[in-house]
């Protein structure tokens, strides 16, 4: 008998399904090869190195958001990051995200080099006026904000922050500062009845006692301002001692601010509210103003502080990179890319609390894991009530509570941990208002 | 080595770990699997036909017993002793047409342990190689060309910034879709851990993504994921393509990993006999039992 190899009968078996199966895809008009080498090759090309991608987010009634369409569409606030046109129009340098409006500084050779959009209540954003005598309060477009540079074409601007009602636009001229000055704010005199609406002052300060300001921050009221060689001057509102100057009076011009920091080298300030952090050169943290929620333990029980003090608890840590302060919470973060946050409110560790050690987040909770062992926080801001981290990974992590949606996490409920902002870009900075945020990101390409 | 057929068919239970050819179908693949073990069985020491009673004669008179050859069970008569539908097989994750790679079988009262790992979303890893430079309208090598472009500007820093952006982002999905409330203690006592399983088993979710080799207009990525399928990941690449300012299409797709099992542990189609199919039940048992993943999990932390 003549009997079939198995394995021949398997091969055959195999054969048989490869008849069966081996057809491909069916397609109604087979592909025609010589098609593909009729069509034009599309020539696309990587972004400019100096372009930037803006997304805002947050409350879109007061206009800080600067996108039309929210308007006319009555939308109340914007869940979800959304982009912004001046980014597409301008070669945007920085952004500052104050109460309820935003300023942008772009690169330009005129006068224009700011736009803002929002609430103007106080001249804030410049004077914008539809006719003779009749200034916008709240403006919904960015507008152009024309600064008296003395040479617009060499002049750049470095840096803007705003605080309620006050804006400070550091440039290589010095400092302008517009807006709100009830307090003194704005580093110039304080008029009785002062109607901010139409005087639009614009106040300069081209440096204080002949050295040059490098850095500036704005708190509610009050404002900071950082020479080259490391001090801190400060004027504005002081009644929690927020100015650093020993009193807590109201001060109209700039005034050095001594305590714990006057020999060191400040290199760092951060002020979102009523309370201050500085870091020097060495990573040490100093702190003055409202302590009410154990920002710094005072002995004595005491609520405020008005002389700038070290903040031994955080020497454990390490080498403090950047530091964070926020309306009842701060943050820091060290060399290692830890972040410790203390205070009260939602701080990123779970339900609402009040501490007054720092407390580590974990790192999985802001993007480290297995697939990414090396990402680390690189960069810390808050709001009043929120607070956003920025990995070296170009990620936007942000926690805490959700007011108007500024989380821009894709629903209205606090967050409890960080958790990462959906974002089409490599985000390189954030600027935290109080209902609002902005991100500037590089393009992925 | 044992001839014994039916010994050997007691044994023939547990998972399977099998490399899947490219253009081969799962449903053809574990055909040819029990085309092949029937015929292995069928060569070996099989049960002989029963012999039957025989009580013949007048019932009137004596009748006489006798046991006589059974022609009813003779493998002539009823075929061969195993037949193909004596194998119940089933698998635990889906490959499909165009995938190669690591495909586990359930044999027997294995089946059950496939429906187990199947559950428990085990990650699995693939090795996903595309081509820049071309849009196809399936986003596979065998598609129509419907767009062309230039590729030269994509550098291999572009492609990790992108990369890495798409993981952060999918990690982010993975909490939403763990099943737990996000204002809850329970989420942040889970967030706190890591990585966690979805509880959906529909929507995909990426775990890791990046670029392990970089020739352009050649690239290979390496992808870890759960609950993904072939379309999806080849419509990822075109949407990597696009989002780098270029076009791109898939040019192949490994399964590298499934939970505990890798390219290492699956057996060849060349390979496939009674004792390395033995073998590699015994090891694929091992790696069960080693990783727990044949147990319904309950823990949403990724195994």
């Amino acid at each position: 008998m003549n009997r079939i190899n198995p394995i021949q009968q398997f091969h055959k078996h195999i054969h048989h399904l490869n008849k069966q199966f081996l057809r491909g895809v069916k397609r109604k008009y087979p592909i025609n090869p010589k098609k593909a080498d009729e069509l034009p090759v599309f020539q696309y090309s990587p972004s400019k190195d100096t372009y930037k991608r803006v997304f805002t987010w947050g409350n879109a009634q007061t206009g800080a958001l600067g996108l039309k369409g929210l308007i006319d569409k009555e939308v109340l606030s914007l869940r979800y990051p959304k982009r912004m046109y001046v980014g597409e129009r301008f070669e945007v340098l920085s952004a500052a995200a104050g109460f309820g409006f935003s300023i942008f500084a772009i690169y330009s050779e005129t006068n224009v080099k700011l736009y803002g959009t929002g609430l103007n209540t106080d001249c804030q954003i410049g004077y914008h006026e539809v006719r003779n005598g009749h200034p916008l309060e709240v403006i919904f477009y960015p507008q152009p904000i024309h600064l008296p540079f003395r040479d617009p074409e060499h002049s750049k601007v470095l840096k803007v922050v705003a605080g309620r009602a006050h804006t400070l636009v550091l440039t290589e001229e010095g400092v302008f500062t517009m807006g709100n000055n009830s307090y003194g704010q704005c580093g110039r005199k304080i008029i009785e009845n002062e109607d901010y609406l139409r005087s639009n002052f614009v106040n300069h300060i081209p440096d204080i006692d002949g050295s040059k300001i490098c850095d500036i921050e704005a708190g509610q009221d009050h404002s900071l301002f950082l020479t080259e060689d490391g001090s801190v001057y400060s004027c504005g509102w002081g009644a929690d001692g927020q100015t650093g100057l020993g009193h807590y009076n109201n001060t109209e011009e700039l005034a050095k601010v001594r305590g714990d920091i006057e020999n060191e080298k400040i290199v760092k300030l951060a002020s979102r509210s009523d309370f201050v952090m500085a870091i020097n050169e060495k990573g040490d943290a100093f702190g003055w103003g409202n302590t009410e929620y154990g920002q710094i333990t005072l002995p004595n029980n005491d609520q405020q502080l008005s002389n700038p003090t070290h903040i031994a608890m955080l020497n454990p840590i390490g080498k403090i990179k950047s530091v964070a302060s926020g309306g009842s919470f701060c943050l820091a973060l060290n060399e290692k890319g830890e972040v410790y946050v203390w205070g009260y409110g939602l701080l990123g560790l779970g339900p609402v609390q009040l501490t007054k050690k720092p407390l580590k987040i974990p790192e999985t909770l802001l993007g480290t894991n297995d697939f990414q062992p090396t990402c680390k926080v690189k960069d810390i801001t808050c709001g009043l009530y929120h607070a956003a981290a920025v990995t070296n990974f170009g990620d936007l992590f942000t926690w805490g509570r959700n007011k108007d949606c500024c989380l821009g996490l894709g629903n209205e409920k606090d967050q409890h941990f960080p958790l990462k902002v959906s974002l089409g870009g490599h985000v390189t900075n954030v600027y935290c208002g109080i209902d609002h945020t902005i991100a500037l990101c590089d393009p992925f390409i | 080595m044992v001839t014994e057929a039916p010994l050997i068919w007691n044994n023939l239970r547990g998972i399977v770990c099998i490399f899947k050819p490219a253009e081969y179908s799962v449903k053809r693949l574990r055909s040819a699997l029990i085309h092949k073990l029937c015929q292995d069985m069928n060569k070996l020491e099989v049960r002989p036909p029963i012999d039957y009673v025989a009580i013949e004669g007048n019932p009137s008179n004596k009748l006489s017993v006798s046991i006589k050859p059974n022609l009813a069970d003779h493998p002539l008569v009823v075929g061969p002793r195993y037949q193909e539908q004596d194998f119940v097989i089933s698998w635990s994750n889906f490959l499909g047409w165009n995938t190669s790679g690591v495909l586990l079988f359930g044999l027997k009262s294995g089946t059950k342990q496939a429906k187990y790992i199947r559950e428990n979303k085990s990650a699995r890893a693939y090795r996903v190689k595309g081509i820049l430079g071309q849009a196809t309208d399936n986003c596979y090598r065998t598609g129509k060309v419907i767009e062309k472009s230039t590729w030269k500007h994509v550098k291999r820093g572009h492609m990790e910034k992108f990369l890495s952006a798409m993981q952060a982002s999918h990690q982010k999905k993975m909490f939403e879709l763990c099943g737990v409330d996000m204002q809850s203690e329970t989420a942040y006592e889970l967030a706190v851990k890591g990585l966690l399983r979805p509880a959906n088993s529909k929507i995909p979710v990426i775990y890791g993504i990046k670029c392990v080799e970089f020739q352009p207009p050649n690239f290979t990525l390496e992808i870890h994921c759960i609950n993904e399928y072939e379309t999806y990941l080849m419509h990822l690449v075109h949407e990597i393509g696009t989002k780098l300012h270029s076009t791109a299409h898939c040019t192949a797709l490994q399964c590298i990993r499934h939970g505990g099992f890798t390219l290492q542990h699956a057996l060849l189609m060349k390979h496939w006999d009674l004792a390395n199919i033995l073998d590699n039940i015994a090891i694929c048992d091992q790696i069960l039992r080693d990783t727990n993943s044949n147990i319904p999990q309950q823990n949403a932390t990724l195994v």
